[in-house]
């Protein structure tokens, strides 16, 4: 799974996306993007999210808490753009990086 | 390169059956002739269970050697807390804090092929063999699948299935909605094909590859003991039995007849060489009542349920399968069905809601005195035939993620978590429940032949697995080598020997949330194998 790491993690995340969905036979109107809704576009069910979220951690060899993107204010989000899941991201390797 | 040990799996499957289906009758031969031979040229023994007889922490345990309180997998689901909510989570093959046989034989120079075994996704990325996880869905088995490339081996098979061969959490949900006569027969026959997929893979991993050790777990026999029970169980086959009946039970016979020829075809393609082993996570038995343990706690004290919401929302609680608690009063309370646990909520850091950590002896002795209160009003038999203090049943570092209480029912049944009246309340119907003694069988050479030995223990399976691939045992595992399984003149020549310990704690710390409607569904699905009532 690292091998799908990329430069930006956006690129990360698209490309696991593209891994993840390779078998699904999706009819994509359009390249998987950072525009790409989950549920909306892929048809993401949530087993699918917890799937992605595991790709990614696995991937960058470390739990994210995927909890404080996934649930706002005591709810869970109905859909998630990949920008959204790279920006979650990019904030918990960043917040990492300045701890002591 | 030859296969060295296979071993096959048979999630909940129990002597209570198989001795049945092992014998010919009126004149028929019997339906699983090869376990017969099994049975006459191998032996075998009972095989007691984790604490909780449960897939998740028993197959880990069988995988390790080591039991729950060391491993750390207590439940399918795990639950924690936050502030007012408690959010659940799936376990992973990340949770697991110990090492499994995969792993120990593969630093070893063995190679190995798991197949279908749960918590071993998502799988480790230094494994010497193959890894195909069980309780995956079809989408994500690729990802999950190792070594990369097997994925689309596996695909080359003749009629090779995915969707077939995976875990379908949908079809179940389905099946869970309504358990109408026809259903339950669709459920029987969901599993036929599932299983001929998972032995195609068995059969070409071990044609293709021939890894040290082979493993392959069929599941179907405890899928469909759950809802089947009462058409496979000997004891349930008297009387009048209705034209449905006698349908349901030839439909059972057949997956076990066809699973005798499956376990046939890998033992004939192992070769008289191997030593064949079969192990179940647990036994099977009829649950004959509900037990609503979270209502009953309620009229304790212990548990206050949360006024529902107006409206849809109100109902869609109503119907959820989570109890629907108000944290700031309640005390204990039973997270899910299938863990048969107390949870004592304990207030360790300043806001967090619950008793103070002193009170936690007394709080727990007088919990444990409401609950053998819990008695049947006609006979005065306790519901609750065992209650045990986690220290006492999960001794380990992963000790404080178990539930405070484990609570064996007496009907070895699975609690509800429900906000329904009576707390205790006559099941329609009997189904199958998961019984604390699975089996354990040995067979090929070296192996002693037609006897029935002492039970052993599920963490003696990895320490046998280990022996017979010519390993040493690890120092630090629970489990022993059952020795009693192997001939005198065997021993002699491969002595059982202790060896370096496993390599330590290798779990991570936080966690993925999982979202309400995949709760739902792993809920319904648990529903269905009857977690639930």
């Amino acid at each position: 799974m690292s091998s799908l790491k990329k430069s930006t993690t956006i690129e990360t995340v698209i490309a696991i996306v593209d891994d993840l969905t390779q078998d699904w036979g999706l009819d994509l109107s359009a390249p998987v993007s950072e525009c790409t809704q989950l549920a909306a576009d892929l048809q993401f069910a949530s087993v699918d999210i917890i799937q992605l979220c595991v790709a990614l951690e696995q991937c960058y060899g470390r739990r994210f808490g995927f909890q404080d993107l996934l649930m706002k204010d005591g709810s869970y989000v109905g859909d998630l753009a990949l920008s959204q899941f790279a920006a979650f991201v990019d904030s918990k390797l960043k917040l990492e990086s300045i701890t002591p | 390169m030859t296969v060295r040990t296979l071993f096959i799996g048979l999630d909940g499957a129990t002597f209570t059956v198989l001795n049945d289906l092992i014998k010919g009758k009126d004149g028929e031969p019997p339906v699983m002739p090869f376990m017969a031979k099994v049975f006459a040229e191998g032996v075998r023994s009972k095989l007691r269970s984790t604490p909780n007889p449960l897939t998740p922490p028993a197959w880990v345990s069988l995988m390790t050697g080591r039991g729950p309180g060391h491993h750390g997998v207590f439940d399918f689901i795990r639950a924690e807390e936050r502030g007012d909510d408690v959010f659940f989570t799936l376990y992973d093959s990340r949770d697991c804090r110990v090492e499994t046989i995969w792993s120990i034989a593969s630093r070893q120079g063995k190679r190995v092929a798991a197949l279908n075994f749960p918590f071993t996704a998502p799988p480790p990325d230094d494994l010497n063999g193959f890894v195909v996880p069980g309780f995956v869905p079809w989408r994500h088995l690729r990802r999950n699948t190792y070594p990369q490339d097997l994925y689309d081996r596996l695909k080359q098979i003749p009629d090779f299935n995915a969707q077939e061969l995976a875990w379908d959490f949908e079809q179940e949900k389905q099946s869970g909605d309504q358990l109408s006569d026809h259903d339950r027969e669709q459920w029987v026959s969901y599993h036929l094909p599932r299983e001929k997929q998972w032995f195609k893979v068995a059969e070409h991993l071990m044609d293709a590859e021939a890894p040290d050790l082979m493993a392959v777990l069929f599941d179907g026999v405890d899928k469909l003991q759950h809802q089947a029970w009462p058409y496979v169980d000997p004891a349930l086959q008297t009387g009048e039995l209705s034209g449905f009946h006698l349908r349901m039970r030839e439909l059972s016979l057949g997956y076990f007849r066809q699973l005798d020829g499956f376990i046939e075809k890998l033992v004939t393609a192992a070769g008289p060489d191997v030593n064949v082993f079969f192990a179940s996570d647990h036994g099977f038995c009829a649950s004959t009542e509900i037990v609503r343990i979270n209502a009953y706690l309620a009229e304790k004290g212990y548990v206050h349920f949360r006024e529902l919401p107006p409206g849809d929302a109100g109902m869609r609680r109503d119907n959820s399968y989570f109890a629907f608690l108000d944290w700031h009063k309640t005390v204990a309370y039973c997270r899910t069905p299938s863990c048969n646990g107390i949870t004592i909520r304990v207030a360790r850091n300043p806001g967090e809601t619950g008793i103070e950590p002193s009170e936690y002896e007394a709080v727990r002795n007088r919990l444990i005195r409401d609950l053998e209160d819990l008695k049947d009003p006609e006979t005065g038999e306790r519901i609750i035939a065992e209650i045990h203090k986690r220290e006492d049943v999960f001794p380990g570092a992963a000790m404080t993620n178990a539930p405070d209480l484990q609570l064996v029912l007496r009907d070895f049944g699975f609690v509800s978590v429900r906000n329904v009246l009576p707390v205790v309340e006559k099941r329609a119907y009997p189904i199958g429940t998961h019984h604390p003694d699975g089996v354990f069988l040995a067979y090929g050479p070296g192996v002693e032949k037609g006897k029935l030995l002492g039970r052993r223990h599920i963490t003696d399976v990895a320490a046998t697995l280990l022996y017979s691939l010519g390993l040493d045992v690890p120092s630090d595992f629970e489990g022993k080598v059952a020795e009693a399984m192997f001939t005198r003149e065997h021993l002699d020549k491969q002595p059982v020997v202790l060896g370096a310990a496993t390599l330590s704690d290798r779990a991570i710390g936080a966690t993925e949330t999982m979202a309400e409607d995949e709760k739902e569904q792993i809920l319904a699905q648990l529903q269905m194998l009857g977690y639930m009532e």
